[in-house]
């Protein structure tokens, strides 16, 4: 750096020759950029002690005056409070200052804030520049002082170079259309859509299966209440199949999706589902017609599945509903197996709701946002061999028991041993399966809501089969929620064992089919066998297997392990980083029942509130075209991953033209650009030759 | 017969040519018939062991394993080896010199006073993996190589330790191999043969040889193999086969140390996968040095024979 410093005064002549060209494309670029000297105001954030106990402001400081074009520098404890805002706005004012550059956190936390500051100050917003001198500095050299101040020299006079570059820029409003799209129709999804429909929109909801509900409705009870899962459920699965503003679509996928905040056009894939509602009955004219559920067509098909539902522990037919509760109660053909028999269709007779020749049909929606609410699946817990499931007949998971005590499931709600259809006298229920694994096999993360339900199924044991005693292997329980705690100690006294272990190993007896769990019981520091009939493992979950396919028709970014990114983890948990797309429930990460509907709740208001304002403002990053150079040649349009651009004929030449409602500002077409034609705003080839130049030329041209 | 195709340095170790010549001569043998050419790793010391060497002295224990590693490198060939603790010493060893230039630049300070220099320009396998993994030969030409079908005979595996753990610091070409849990791929091998593989309980647990432990402790070592061997009469079967001379020792000399310590027979047959191979293929019982085990295999051979 310091060998490269000294280079500047042999390099100010190469800088100075480009100049006029940079001046062209300024003037092309912004008409209205004010060509007065550039008078920048430098302010360092002190962040308590979390800036200033890792270097020396008053040397920033001092050194930030002898910059090129800064007018006035200032430090204060907190920049981000009201006096400090007040600092900047009345030096603003004093110092006829022309831009500001905070150097403070990172732009994510307060470049909102410093904006505000600066407008108040009667500078146009976008003349503000932040240097990141915490997150990137003084946090990661928190043990290097001299380090750490000469790297914040580095920092603001970058920022400064940038700043005396900056421009007016005016963002523009677009129009929201009023309706909103939810995908995925579990109880997130639901609750998301029917709070839209409260407030006035009209919510198209998508779901992929053929009835909405997801996982909790194939849940028996929910902890720590025990209120029926069910009956609490189907009730808000009535309301949204009648809500008059709730379009709902089942069977269906997100196809495609174009468009931007407040005019998203969604293309729907309704999958051929073979089956007429009764209201596409009498579109079609058949009167009184359409499928009214009574299940005629069920008996006489031929051919017999797993029903998913009951995690294939039941049959069902290749037309079929999963469970009684269904909404729509809407029978569906399972095109996969269906032997195209008609059976079915003469069962169903005058109601000639069957179409065996159904295909895909596809519809597009305009919607003003869209809230991705597409839940979880359950790890393939097989995949830790070290446990058996699948291999051996009575180890099952925590779903698959779910349904066995659930009194609509396969054995009304008495579980029994898979092997041998015996009621089992002693269970053990397996934590962290999968969960809190960092093998490389499992997930790393903890699944949240593993140790209630089991908690939950131990109780439920003690309460339906005498004399079982329920086992449970654990590393903690992490009872965090309102009344969870309580509910711990409640198991405890039922008499359920706890031991605090990981289980390490599981193995069958080849003639009972009893199964020894190997576990070291780190409370009394010894290895544990205990033979069991029946072994839980309460596998970890994971986002659903299309979840990958949705998050980029809709441009979402997710985190390592798969889950959907939120903007913010703690103060924008519910939106993502592309305006008008929000996340409800556990795509974004595991929740129990009370958290997704919290969530939702949260998804809902957020999405509503651009669509109750009617109009958004679209951050003005977008490129333009410099016409005089653009040579029309079509490049950047292929390149564009946003489809923002286009060639059009002005004035008989072909150039380029941006729609900048589309434009997200990547540049991807600004670097690429053969002739220098396209403009970024906010961030201009100038703007950043700057910075490059400040960086290495240390503070020249 | 056709120019083979592969050509390994073939090492030894020390068990298998003083204990079970079977396995040598088989190895040389079977392999021979499926194209690929054993040729003998002349000068080679122990690979160390790595539980005796490994746990006193690193140093010692990398300056072995990569001298045996560098006469191969002069011979220009990879290796290729049949038993899981030298599999461990010199396949580690030798991924460990590859990537970590501080241990290299050690043990080519040791090497430097024989006139020998690590370059790391080999492979190292286990014949267990050149017989599954279809690059080299693959079940189906084992299958097709099968003269004496084993038919009818039940045989259980013990695929041992150090080949498979620990699983972060191994890499196979085939991803199967790198199961730890409940591998299956040697059974594929037994199926080749014609003979039955079977489950048993505990399927991966350890000999209880391994680490030093039976010659430090050979009543505890006994007990873990005695486990083995309980789980193994439970499901009842003709013969147990290892790819580890050091396991076989363990379970055929185990078990007659097993019925004068604790007073139980087995009579189990324990068998190499080499010599199993070698028997499918034809070869005699007397060439197969099986009359050295200490366990008689005269109730397996008289069923597949």
């Amino acid at each position: 750096m310091m060998a490269e410093k000294k280079k500047t005064t042999t390099k100010k002549t190469d800088a100075k020759k480009e100049a006029p060209a940079k001046q062209v494309a300024k003037k092309q670029a912004s008409p209205a950029a004010t060509q007065q000297k550039p008078s920048i105001g430098v302010f360092i954030c002190h962040c308590g002690t979390n800036i200033a106990g890792s270097m020396d402001i008053p040397a920033v400081q001092e050194y930030a005056k002898t910059l090129p074009n800064v007018g006035y520098v200032d430090n204060y404890k907190y920049m981000c409070s009201m006096p400090g805002q007040a600092v900047i706005n009345k030096a603003i004012k004093d110092n006829k200052l022309t831009g500001v550059v905070v150097a403070a956190c990172s732009p994510r936390l307060h470049e909102p804030t410093f904006r505000t500051a600066t407008k108040e100050g009667g500078l146009n917003p976008f003349r503000f520049e932040m240097a990141n001198i915490r997150e990137q500095n003084s946090w990661v050299h928190m043990h290097d002082h001299d380090g750490s101040t000469e790297k914040a020299k580095d920092a603001v006079r970058i920022a400064v170079a940038k700043a005396a570059l900056l421009q007016d820029l005016f963002p523009k409003t677009v129009p929201v259309e009023r309706a909103a799209m939810v995908v995925g129709a579990g109880v997130a999804g639901m609750q998301a859509a029917l709070d839209l429909a409260a407030a006035g929109i009209k919510t198209y909801l998508i779901e992929s299966t053929p009835s909405i509900g997801g996982r909790m409705s194939q849940l028996d009870k929910t902890f720590p209440t025990l209120d029926c899962s069910q009956c609490i459920l189907t009730p808000k699965m009535v309301d949204v199949g009648r809500a008059e503003l709730i379009d709902l679509m089942t069977y269906s996928e997100v196809d495609a999706v174009e468009g931007y905040i407040g005019n998203f056009d969604v293309t729907i894939r309704k999958k051929a589902r073979g089956v007429l509602s009764m209201a596409e009955a009498e579109t079609k004219g058949i009167v009184g017609g359409g499928c009214n559920g009574c299940g005629d067509c069920e008996a006489p098909c031929p051919v017999i599945k797993p029903n998913e539902f009951e995690v294939g522990m039941k049959p069902r037919k290749a037309i079929y509903i999963n469970h009684p509760q269904v909404v729509p109660l809407l029978y569906t053909i399972d095109f996969n197996a269906c032997i195209k028999c008609g059976l079915c269709v003469t069962a169903c007779g005058e109601k000639k709701a069957i179409d065996l020749e159904a295909k895909d049909e596809f519809v597009t929606v305009k919607v003003g946002t869209v809230i991705l609410a597409t839940g979880f699946d359950i790890f393939p817990i097989e995949k830790k061999e070290e446990w058996g499931y699948k291999r051996f007949e009575n180890v099952i998971t925590s779903l698959e028991f779910e349904r066995l005590i659930c009194a609509s499931g396969p054995t009304g709600g008495y579980p029994v041993r898979p092997s041998d259809g015996e009621r089992p006298k002693k269970i053990a229920f397996v934590l962290c399966a999968g969960s809190r694994d960092n093998t490389g096999v499992g997930k790393p993360y903890c699944s949240r809501f593993c140790c209630m339900y089991s908690l939950k199924h131990a109780h439920q044991i003690i309460e339906k089969i005498p004399g079982c005693l329920p086992i449970i292997f654990y590393m903690d329980i992490r009872s965090f929620g309102k009344m969870y705690e309580e509910f711990y100690y409640r198991i405890q006294d039922e008499g359920t064992r706890f031991i605090r272990g990981r289980v390490a190993n599981i193995l069958e007896d080849p003639k009972t089919k009893n199964l020894h769990v190997f576990a070291d019981d780190t409370l009394l520091n010894r290895p544990v066998d205990v033979e069991v009939d029946l072994v839980v493992l309460a596998a970890a979950v994971q986002p659903m297997a299309d979840t990958d396919r949705t998050r980029k028709l809709f441009g979402v970014s997710c985190t390592g392990d798969g889950w959907l990114q939120e903007a913010h983890p703690k103060l924008n948990p519910c939106g993502t980083t592309t305006a008008g797309v929000f996340l409800a429930g556990v795509c974004q990460g595991p929740k129990d029942v009370p958290d997704t509907v919290a969530s939702a709740e949260g998804a809902a208001s957020a999405a509503s509130i651009p669509i109750h304002k009617g109009e958004v403002e679209l951050e003005p990053y977008f490129a333009t075209c410099i016409e005089e150079r653009c040579a029309g040649c079509g490049m950047c349009v292929n390149l564009c991953p946003y489809t923002a651009l286009a060639l059009v004929e002005k004035d008989g030449r072909t150039v380029m033209e941006v729609t900048e409602a589309k434009c997200k500002g990547c540049g991807t077409c600004g670097g690429f650009c053969p002739g220098g034609a396209i403009w970024m705003n906010h961030f201009a080839t100038p703007q950043i030759v700057a910075q490059i130049d400040a960086f290495l030329l240390g503070g020249g041209e | 017969m056709s120019e083979s195709k592969f050509k390994f340095a073939f090492y030894l170790g020390c068990i298998a040519p003083n204990r079970y010549p079977g396995c040598e001569s088989a190895s040389i043998k079977a392999m021979k018939k499926l194209g690929v050419d054993l040729v003998p790793l002349k000068g080679a010391s122990c690979c160390p062991a790595p539980g005796a060497f490994g746990s006193i002295d690193l140093n010692v224990f990398y300056a072995m394993a990569a001298r045996n590693l560098v006469l191969a490198e002069q011979m220009k060939m990879d290796i290729a080896l049949l038993c899981n603790g030298c599999y461990k010493s010199i396949w580690e060893v030798n991924h460990k010199l590859k990537h970590n230039q501080d241990l290299r630049d050690g043990v080519n300070e040791v090497l430097k006073e024989i006139d020998m220099e690590y370059k790391g320009t080999i492979n190292v396998y286990h014949t267990a993996e050149l017989l599954y993994n279809d690059k080299f030969i693959g079940v189906e030409k084992v299958r097709a190589s099968v003269t004496t079908p084993l038919t009818g005979a039940r045989i259980a595996v013990h695929y041992g330790c150090h080949l498979t753990k620990p699983h972060k610091d191994r890499e196979f070409e085939k991803d199967v191999m790198l199961n730890t849990e409940h591998p299956v791929w040697m059974e594929e091998l037994v199926a080749a043969l014609g003979a039955t593989p079977v489950e048993y309980r505990n399927k991966m647990q350890c000999c209880g040889a391994g680490g030093g432990v039976r010659g430090y402790d050979i009543v505890h070592a006994l007990d873990i193999a005695n486990e083995k061997l309980i789980n193994l009469k439970e499901v009842g079967v003709d013969a147990l086969t290892d790819i580890c001379p050091f396991c076989q020792l363990q379970f055929d000399r185990g078990q007659i140390e097993i019925k004068e310590k604790f007073g139980v027979s087995y009579d189990l047959p324990v068998l190499h996968y080499a010599e199993l191979l070698g028997l499918a293929q034809g070869m005699s019982p007397q060439d197969l040095g099986l009359d050295l085990h200490g366990i008689s295999c005269e109730s397996f051979l008289q069923k597949v024979l």
